[in-house]
């Protein structure tokens, strides 16, 4: 895995797909490519009321990626200082076969220039020092991004608060 | 701007780099920069219209007083004086979507049409011809040659000798088809002539009723205008009908063509030298504002060896064929020696035969291989059984009671190249010998008889005897005059006549309208952007030129009657499927380097793509390697290469060849198409060491998503 993490705090999204949105503003994209997605998951009944969990989908930046292994082209690389997996258009021919391969459908096509894209952590602004873009935007502040020691541990707390409240 | 490099494209990149650099910041500023980037690259792709120069003129203009900041009155200002200076391509890229220079990538030029003088859309009625429509192919190549049967027959086809067909094996039969098509619409009565513009009065007069001034006629009648033509002979057609004998070209191919030119109500005054019968003054009194000379090369050069001019059977091949032509069927005599290498005097010996000489032979100074005449002419004399005397030069003719009885000749050997690139003979010295003939007809070439043109004030002629034109609009430096045709290019071809016709009628045309005339000549036009022919690469490897069926050789030794037969049509419709539609590949050999050097899997083998150096081509190669990733087309800049998914399979063809065909693999849940097996296997050959997927479901790419976030959703606690 890269050293960073990018975690969704699925309790406070809403759904509202800023993150995608800016995501592909700041990647440029036509229709057709979404390199994060909040997939909807329900909704379902739960104590008679419907509920719904939004699930935010980037890419893992696997620590061995099926996709770098897969691209013939040397496009598809591990960032070495941070593990970031990225592609280089310089070197993608658009043969898809890392589309193929990652089992999370994380690299997708953009069709106008005939290339894969896929989620880099908006390394450019992270080597900026800011964070990626969907982070930044992130309407509920749901999505949190860091070094993996950074990322707030609410999940943990929640389930200590849930289990204190039984008693 | 470099040199060389077009206009068009050149400002598409500055204008695309610019904005990519965020120079340009103001938003409105931005706009009106993004909409003339966005309306530039619709002229270098060929989507642009009428309406694209005049808006992108206004919007550079707008930029220019109305920017924010310098930037952007700098850009508007440099917009405005790039769009002004380079008008007439801008205006040429909308018009012919064509781009000479092939910068423009999309609007690359086929090299046949380009290499046509006439500038036919040849790759366009090729695959007309292939889809059995013979009629729309007629009508396509009638917007640039009104005489498709004439150049069917007897064009010397230099745009066969670019054909990138030829580097695979043998170029397309171009002239052939357009022979077969034009025989078929005419026999089917569908060899129609465009709409007419309404009549607008203007009296234009044509001298001369060859190819350059019919040509002319046709296009300017069809602009509403009212032609006249003045003819010295009897009959239309000139050169075609008095130089080119009837065994090549049937008298009724001509009539036909010229009765279409005569139905948009040119009229013909045939018997009527100019400057002898009718002088301009004459012809300006009766209202003509514009003229065209067309006169053609009818004069021979001499040979300036002694006898020449004492016997009256040293004939020379210009008068001899327009005599026969006129139906004079008399044989020159029985033993005929003619001088010459060249296609008139392949015509002069084969009409020889063909009036009943018993020995024909042709005398050329030089080797077989310096003949300017076409090849297959020279094959077809042979067949003939005219003999052939090369490295020899005849320096005398010798006669005895007033006839003519040997001709005295010398050896020749090859010396170093001359100007021409051919080495030039030099007689050897104490080689004379001499046969008996009883006939001579020199065809060493012709010139422009200038008798009635001697008193037409203002005219430039050269010193080759040709009058200069402006090479494009073809007007002299007389004011309403304009000429093209052999008079011009000095004795040429058919095409080439039909080619100065067409700028001329449009040059006459632009002189009634008042509008500049061109600077530089006109660009072929790209007619229109056929669909491919689909053909398996199995086919498109097999299928061979055909050989034109020809008459029998002892028909030929004794009737005028067409010797080539025509195509059949399956060969013709087969023939047009051998095309590589090089309107639309570009050759520029990005799908080869993607293939092999890039992903590895090396399935093009298309050496033809390599101008300099063809390497092997077979098109089968790629059913056996390739694994249908699809970045060769996704990698090609003109949309030839193309990958499609259709009944089950997923086929990868270029220009309309199908490389590569597979039966689809398909997505578990969702069933979408995820590609074939040999594409699977490619990847997990691949992935083999990163280790198994999560699962072995065969999924798409939304549905893996979906799985994975589902999957996550559930392993989260209740939400609470």
């Amino acid at each position: 895995m890269s050293k960073y993490y990018l975690f969704q705090d699925a309790k406070n999204c809403i759904g509202c797909h800023s993150c995608e949105v800016v995501c592909k503003s700041n990647k440029d994209l036509p229709l057709g490519p979404r390199i994060c997605q909040i997939l909807t998951i329900g909704p379902r009944i739960v104590d008679n009321v419907p509920k719904a969990a939004y699930v935010f989908m980037p890419c893992f930046h696997c620590e061995d990626p099926w996709c770098v292994a897969a691209c013939p082209t040397g496009a598809m690389q591990k960032r070495a200082k941070d593990g970031i997996v990225f592609v280089d258009h310089d070197l993608c021919v658009g043969c898809k076969t890392c589309m193929s391969a990652c089992p999370w459908g994380a690299p997708q096509w953009n069709p106008e220039i005939g290339k894969v894209v896929k989620c880099d952590y908006c390394k450019d602004r992270i080597d900026e020092g800011l964070k990626p873009a969907c982070v930044t935007i992130c309407t509920t502040h749901c999505l949190h991004f860091g070094t993996t020691d950074e990322i707030p541990p609410l999940r943990r707390e929640r389930y200590a608060k849930a289990m204190a409240s039984l008693e | 701007m470099d040199k060389g490099t077009c206009p068009v494209a050149n400002n598409v990149r500055a204008l695309a780099g610019l904005l990519a650099e965020g120079r340009i910041p103001v938003a409105r500023s931005r706009q009106w920069a993004e909409d003339i980037l966005r309306l530039m690259k619709d002229v270098g792709s060929g989507r642009g219209g009428r309406e694209h120069f005049p808006a992108m003129e206004a919007l550079a203009k707008r930029l220019q007083w109305e920017g924010e900041n310098k930037a952007c009155v700098d850009l508007g200002k440099k917009l405005s004086s790039e769009l002004q200076t380079h008008r007439e391509v801008f205006l040429s890229h909308l018009e012919t979507r064509n781009c000479p220079l092939g910068d423009c990538i999309e609007l690359s030029p086929a090299p046949c049409q380009m290499a046509c003088p006439a500038g036919i859309d040849v790759s366009g009625y090729v695959a007309l011809i292939g889809q059995g429509q013979d009629s729309e192919a007629i009508d396509l190549i009638r917007k640039d040659n009104p005489f498709p049967w004439v150049c069917g027959l007897v064009c010397t086809h230099p745009c066969e000798f670019m054909c990138v067909r030829g580097r695979i094996d043998k170029p397309i039969a171009i002239k052939d088809l357009k022979g077969f098509a034009a025989e078929r619409a005419m026999s089917e009565g569908r060899y129609n002539n465009p709409e007419k513009a309404p009549d607008n009065g203007r009296k234009v007069c044509i001298i001369g009723a060859g190819p350059a001034g019919l040509t002319a006629a046709y296009y300017l009648a069809l602009k509403g205008y009212r032609i006249t033509i003045i003819e010295s002979l009897p009959m239309a057609g000139g050169m075609m009908m008095v130089g080119i004998p009837r065994y090549r070209l049937p008298r009724e191919v001509i009539d036909r063509e010229v009765a279409m030119i005569e139905d948009l109500g040119v009229e013909f005054r045939y018997n009527t030298r100019f400057g002898k019968e009718v002088t301009i003054e004459e012809l300006r009194d009766e209202g003509f504002k514009a003229f065209f000379v067309a006169i053609g090369a009818h004069a021979s050069f001499k040979m300036r060896v002694p006898g020449e001019d004492h016997f009256a059977q040293v004939l020379d091949a210009i008068h001899f064929l327009r005599r026969v032509a006129l139906g004079d069927h008399h044989t020159p005599g029985k033993k005929v020696a003619v001088i010459g290498g060249g296609n008139v005097a392949m015509d002069a010996a084969r009409t020889c035969i063909r009036l009943g000489c018993e020995e024909v032979a042709v005398v050329y100074r030089r080797s077989r291989n310096d003949m300017p005449a076409n090849p297959e002419e020279v094959e077809q004399a042979e067949e003939e059984k005219i003999r052939f005397s090369f490295l020899t030069v005849p320096v005398a003719i010798e006669g005895e009671n007033g006839r003519v009885s040997a001709l005295h000749c010398l050896r020749t050997e090859l010396g170093p190249e001359d100007e021409s690139g051919r080495r030039r003979p030099v007689p050897v010295e104490g080689s004379d010998f001499s046969f008996d003939v009883d006939a001579v007809i020199p065809a060493i070439g012709q010139t422009v008889d200038k008798a009635g043109l001697e008193h037409l004030g203002g005219l430039e002629w050269s010193r080759r005897n040709t009058i200069n034109v402006d090479r494009a609009s073809m007007a002299t430096t007389a004011d309403g005059l304009f000429a093209a045709g052999d008079i011009v290019t000095g004795p040429a071809t058919v095409v080439e006549a039909i080619g100065g016709g067409k700028r001329a009628a449009e040059a006459i045309d632009r002189y009634f309208e008042e509008i500049p005339q061109p600077k530089m000549p006109s660009v072929p036009a790209r007619r229109q952007r056929l669909e491919c022919l689909e053909v398996p690469a199995s086919i498109k490897m097999v299928l061979n030129r055909p050989a034109m069926q020809t008459l029998g050789d002892d028909r030929r030794r004794v009737t005028f009657q067409q010797v080539e037969l025509g195509l059949s049509e399956q060969s013709a419709r087969e023939e047009a499927k051998r095309c590589l539609r090089c309107d639309i590949c570009v050759r520029c050999g990005t799908c080869v380097d993607v293939c092999r050097n890039k992903m590895g899997v090396d399935a093009l083998q298309m050496g033809y793509l390599n101008f300099d150096n063809p390497g092997h081509t077979d098109f089968r190669i790629a059913a056996e390697r390739c694994i249908l990733c699809g970045a060769c087309a996704a990698n090609c800049p003109t949309d030839a290469m193309r990958i499609e998914d259709r009944d089950g399979e997923r086929v990868l063809s270029i220009c309309g060849t199908i490389l590569n065909h597979l039966d689809l693999e398909y997505c578990q849940i969702c069933g979408a198409p995820l590609g074939p097996a040999r594409y699977h296997d490619f990847i997990r050959k691949k992935t083999e060491e990163t280790g198994l997927t999560t699962g072995d479901k065969h999924l798409c790419m939304t549905c893996a998503r979906k799985a994975a976030a589902k999957a996550h959703g559930e392993t989260m606690p209740p939400i609470a």
